[in-house]
């Protein structure tokens, strides 16, 4: 059912529910590199970390609940209902005529979900969507800092935005799951991780002619065995294989 | 020379009888099926001419090569160059299973580079994530005949019906083109191998993962060192991996490497064993607004390819390609925009994974021209002289040989005029990853999903 108000979202909502998509996304990337044949690709799951990671901090210190989050993540177009995603292109004006990069996005933007289209290829056309711009120089700063260690010193915001609407509380299960695995995250991986990955390991420095064949030891250790709680593990069972990966 | 000014943009298009420098690209060839469902074995996975030009290798995703060799020059056919024709196939890495990992290694050729020719036979190296090879792809036209004690199919003879004895003679033979594996480098990479680079020394050569460079020598297979290390000791903290590195075409203690932040490091193997401190970082900061979620995606670099001269480098990230001087590191001499219209749809471009694909560039001869692909098989290329750029497409519509290729223009917004096509209507389905330049002649090699399209400059 469409609600009158899905007509007129304020800015900090437009802001959240791209950046919940985007987390949602990510995840679901995360989760899909499992099955990969050749092994897990580190290069770009480092890159779907980071951006998680800007998308994450967007959404979390965005003021405000997000109205219904958007339809199931990128694994699982089947599942969506069809009259919402019908009720997302219906609210949509017309695309304005420039869609630039640096335009900020205050405003009533409209924005196409591509929620219900293409979501197995790149078949046809990528509709023209949004990525919020010009966000505070704090929150700059804040989403290009790849470390976590201060994060997880200064920034706690609450891992689950209080969901005092019926609307957000429909979707508790997925936000819910979505915002603790995003808190586990924010906390780091050593949360987790039993037992630290292996050291650095590299040819002795002086006379530098040492061999350095990998060992099969170094390999086998490598992208980490995790040890961690059963219970955990289960919950966080796509996550864990991000970290194993790392 | 005609040209027709579009009101909408700066860049034109140039038609007409080819004058001065402007070179007009013609169809030569096309390689590789016709129909459109893809067997994902035959994805191109890379493309390289060889020192000569004579020779061009493609690797793909089944782990096979094809090298093509180019007609020797008729002299009655003086409008056109020689045509490229297979020369030699052959199945270079197979998939394995590292057991211990329980992970299967793919047998895709990641990169291939061919050594300079030292004798008859011809060298390459080629690498999968794991493992590299040495190939040696040497001629046979001549065969021995007339044994004593074996029949000319193989059998022996019964020693006690040879009454004479013959001295065995060459005897000419169909050519026979025959690939074999002279060394295998494995167990070196913990990560997935993205670059190989023979030094200009022509004894030594780097293989780069993620994570780690090692120098190997040619003839030694059962070690190498570890040049280059960034991995953590926390692999937490881990913040960007190694996607591209080559040696320097002349000075053999030199190599670059560039990272998934968009920084290039040059580094010196004179200045220390273990090369983790760079001897010059290239960095251009970031234009602020222009940050998005995807900044990050978009700044790494997918290939960076020393100038035939030495002195200049480019790199290609998601959205341009940029030529960097080596006595200049904090910012590029050009940048030249691939598909900046592209930018405001970075969101759906993550979302089909479009924004991880890795493009690569390549210099012609000269140090003049750089190309680069895009997508809908559109591919790109930017004089540095003239500052004009071309974009063509690779397509079995304009397969008639000497046809000049007709100038695409994509229209970014508004009103589309005749002949452009729209962002909406883009295939990124088809992208144009790898692409070659002929070291010394106007031929490119230009790889589409699974078709290899050669085109040629019109000689008049």
């Amino acid at each position: 059912m469409v609600h009158a108000t899905w007509m007129i979202l304020p800015p900090a909502f437009t802001f959240k529910l791209e950046a919940h998509r985007i987390v949602s996304i990510s995840l679901g990337k995360i989760y899909s590199a499992r099955g990969q044949r050749g092994g897990l690709k580190l290069h770009k799951n480092l890159l779907v970390s980071l951006v998680l990671r800007s998308a994450r901090q967007v959404y979390l210190s965005e003021p405000g609940c997000p109205p219904e989050p958007p339809p199931a993540p990128a694994g699982h177009p089947e599942e969506e209902p069809p009259p919402r995603t019908a009720a997302w292109a219906a609210e949509e004006p017309p695309p304005p005529p420039q869609d630039e990069a640096g335009r900020d996005c205050q405003g009533p933007r409209p924005r196409r979900c591509c929620c219900g289209e293409n979501r197995g290829g790149c078949a046809g056309a990528p509709p023209p969507p949004h990525c919020p711009r010009k966000r505070s120089a704090g929150e700059r700063g804040q989403a290009g800092s790849p470390v976590k260690k201060p994060r997880r010193e200064e920034e706690e915001p609450p891992p689950l935005p209080p969901p005092p609407s019926p609307p957000c509380e429909q979707e508790d299960m997925e936000t819910g799951n979505v915002a603790s695995l995003i808190s586990i995250f924010g906390s780091s991986f050593s949360g987790l991780l039993s037992k630290e990955p292996k050291g650095r390991r590299r040819p002795p420095l002086d006379g530098g002619e040492a061999a350095a064949g990998t060992a099969p030891a170094e390999a086998a250790a490598e992208p980490g065995q995790i040890c961690c709680d059963e219970p955990v593990l289960r919950t966080l069972n796509p996550w864990s294989t991000a970290i194993v990966a790392f | 020379m005609f040209l027709k000014f579009s009101l909408r943009s700066n860049c034109f298009q140039f038609s007409g009888a080819g004058g001065g420098n402007d070179i007009q690209w013609c169809f030569s060839q096309v390689k590789g099926a016709v129909d459109d469902d893809v067997a994902e074995a035959d994805i191109i996975s890379t493309v390289e001419f060889n020192h000569s030009g004579e020779l061009l290798a493609t690797g793909d995703k089944g782990g096979r090569v094809v090298i093509f060799q180019q007609e020797q020059e008729n002299k009655t056919q003086s409008h056109s160059r020689g045509e490229y024709n297979v020369y030699s196939t052959f199945q270079s890495h197979e998939p394995e299973f590292d057991y211990l990992k329980s992970l299967e290694i793919e047998e895709k050729i990641n990169k291939i580079r061919w050594l300079p020719q030292k004798n008859a036979a011809q060298f390459l190296l080629s690498t999968n994530d794991k493992t590299i090879k040495l190939w040696k792809i040497s001629e046979r036209d001549k065969r021995p005949e007339g044994y004593n004690l074996k029949e000319e199919d193989g059998r022996y003879r019964d020693p006690t019906t040879v009454t004479t004895l013959r001295v065995p003679v060459f005897r000419p033979m169909d050519l026979m083109v025959e690939a074999s594996p002279r060394r295998i480098f494995a167990n070196a990479h913990t990560y997935h191998i993205n670059s190989i680079s023979i030094n200009s020394d022509y004894e030594t050569y780097l293989s780069a993962d993620d994570l780690r460079i090692n120098l190997w020598h040619l003839e030694i297979t059962d070690r190498s060192f570890n040049i280059v290390d960034i991995k953590p000791a926390n692999m937490e903290e881990l913040t960007e991996v190694i996607t591209a590195a080559e040696f320097h075409p002349n000075s053999c203690s030199t190599f670059v490497y560039s990272s998934s932040k968009g920084t290039i490091r040059l580094c010196d193997m004179r200045a220390s064993a273990l090369c983790d401190r760079h001897s010059k970082l290239f960095e251009e900061p970031e234009d602020p607004s222009n940050r998005s979620f995807f900044s990050e995606i978009i700044s790494s670099i997918s290939d960076v390819k020393f100038s035939h001269s030495g002195r200049y480098m480019m790199t290609r990230d998601y959205l341009s390609v940029k030529i960097w001087d080596l006595n200049m590191e904090n910012r590029p001499v050009e940048t030249y925009q691939v598909h900046e219209y592209l930018r405001s749809k970075l969101c759906s471009l993550y979302e089909n994974d479009c924004i991880f694909d890795k493009f690569e560039c390549c210099w012609n001869g000269s140090d003049s021209i750089v190309m680069t692909g895009s997508y809908n098989n559109f591919f790109r290329m930017f004089d540095r002289n003239t500052k004009r750029d071309i974009t063509l497409e690779a397509s079995r519509e304009n397969n008639k040989p000497r046809t000049v290729l007709k100038p695409r223009k994509v229209c970014a917004s508004g009103k589309r005029k005749k002949d452009e096509i729209s962002v909406d209507s883009l295939d990124f389905n088809k992208k144009i990853l790898h692409t070659a330049w002929h070291p010394k002649e106007n031929i490119i090699a230009v790889a589409t999903t699974n078709n290899l399209y050669i085109f040629q400059d019109k000689m008049n």
